[in-house]
């Protein structure tokens, strides 16, 4: 079965969609495209008209979110309480002061000193949050960074509204090196390189794995990094110190169950370093950690590299890639 | 043909909304439209979002949906981080591979 791609940019990184049934691929990407237009204007945390950027200014009062906000909140708690704080929504004004302050795209690769100062995050307990009336409190000062897991709650949405669009066969969402499916996988399953900068090219050198349902997310230091003042300094911040974290891995990809789970495990196991084997191995999920040396660990049941599995591709008749990044 | 309180039509993210709310609030709810699976991963998500546990892909087996779509609310509910329905096998190069790496 020849599978279909396409590939754009939106939320300022690359979206792919991949579908098994060639002819359903213009409805996938629409519905894609739907849910990544609603995340956007609801959570993200540069638009000065997103719905999180009301809530945020709004702290210290209760407000009324809706429903996608609400979702995506609640996803990012739910990480916090899973990852015992290791991911935490509530690092917004952390990521802010350490100079990620608009689209990265925008963020100056060698800027001026600033001043860090290493402070204990308000915590995801401080917040308020009523599912069912969808009423939120901030505590003052408090602002929500719904980055990590909202991105991939996106891949995971999206994978499934394409889904639904489909009507046979399935489909594979990668939001940023986020990835969702649903659906019926191809013959042999879906196939992700994996690399710690999400702009590798697919057809790169590289471990491929094959999944047959799930989500993959990779977490990394070696992207969305900056120098301010001769200091490196990059995304992922330890809610401990308020401070980009500093520990053993500089990646790590997880394959779960969906793009958000394997995105929650990922992220909490950058800022857990050392702690990251125990707790992985406890969740048993397949895991693969590179050390900042370059030293690569594998944990679980992630597949051996050496031992590549035939795949039953077809010959090149049908598999029409259209604007591959 | 099963009987619903409310029949939704549409499967865009605001009748899978509107699906979800009125479930919330007690309500049997029929999505009408063509995103059936969509519909019920996306009500799926929310009750996942409150659940205490991450899951790996290959151990939510109480969802039988799970083995082929593993929907947002097959971990969503559970309690732990599932891992997904099989465990992720090595293969070459192909067509359709995408990159998974941090962004």
């Amino acid at each position: 079965m020849a599978v279909a791609l396409k590939s754009w940019k939106a939320l300022g990184t690359s979206v792919h969609v991949v579908t098994t049934d060639e002819a359903a691929l213009g409805r996938a990407e629409v519905a894609v495209s739907d849910v990544l237009l609603d995340v956007d204007s609801t959570y993200s945390r540069f638009r000065p008209d997103s719905e999180l950027t009301h809530l945020n200014a709004s702290a210290g009062r209760p407000v009324s979110v809706s429903p996608l906000l609400a979702t995506a909140l609640a996803a990012s708690l739910r990480a916090a309480r899973l990852s015992n704080g290791a991911v935490d929504p509530t690092v917004g004004a952390a990521v802010r002061l350490a100079g990620y302050d608009d689209d990265f795209s925008k963020i100056v690769e060698d800027g001026g000193p600033i001043t860090l100062r290493a402070w204990r995050i308000a915590g995801w307990r401080t917040v308020r949050f009523d599912a069912v009336s969808r009423r939120v409190l901030l505590p003052a000062g408090v602002e929500l960074d719904l980055g990590s897991t909202g991105k991939a709650l996106a891949a995971d949405l999206a994978a499934s509204a394409a889904h639904g669009v489909v009507k046979a066969g399935g489909v594979m969402v990668s939001l940023g090196g986020d990835i969702a499916t649903a659906g019926t996988p191809p013959p042999g399953g879906w196939r992700i390189l994996i690399a710690e900068d999400s702009r590798v090219a697919p057809d790169s050198d590289g471990q491929v794995i094959c999944a047959g349902s799930g989500g993959v997310a990779t977490s990394s230091t070696t992207v969305r990094r900056w120098t301010r003042g001769g200091t490196v300094l990059h995304h992922i911040i330890d809610p401990a110190t308020g401070l980009p974290t500093v520990g053993p891995w500089r990646t790590v990809t997880v394959v779960a169950a969906t793009a958000v789970d394997a995105n929650i495990a990922a992220t909490a196991a950058i800022v857990q370093g050392e702690a990251a084997i125990d707790w992985l191995t406890v969740h048993g999920l397949p895991a693969r950690l590179v050390e900042n040396d370059g030293t690569i660990h594998y944990i679980g049941p992630w597949p051996d590299p050496d031992e590549v599995t035939p795949h039953p591709d077809p010959p090149p008749q049908g598999g029409r890639e259209i604007g591959a990044a | 043909m099963s009987e619903a309180d409310v029949a939704v039509v549409g499967a865009g993210l605001a009748g899978l909304v509107a699906a979800r709310e009125l479930r919330a609030a007690g309500a049997s709810v029929a999505v009408l439209g063509v995103s059936y699976v969509a519909a019920a991963s996306y009500a799926g998500t929310s009750s996942s979002a409150s659940s205490t546990a991450l899951n790996s892909s290959s151990s939510t087996g109480t969802d039988s949906s799970s083995t082929t779509s593993a929907s947002p609310s097959a971990t969503a509910s559970s309690d732990s981080l599932p891992s997904s329905t099989a465990a992720p096998t090595t293969a070459g190069n192909g067509s359709g591979t995408v990159t998974s790496g941090g962004s």
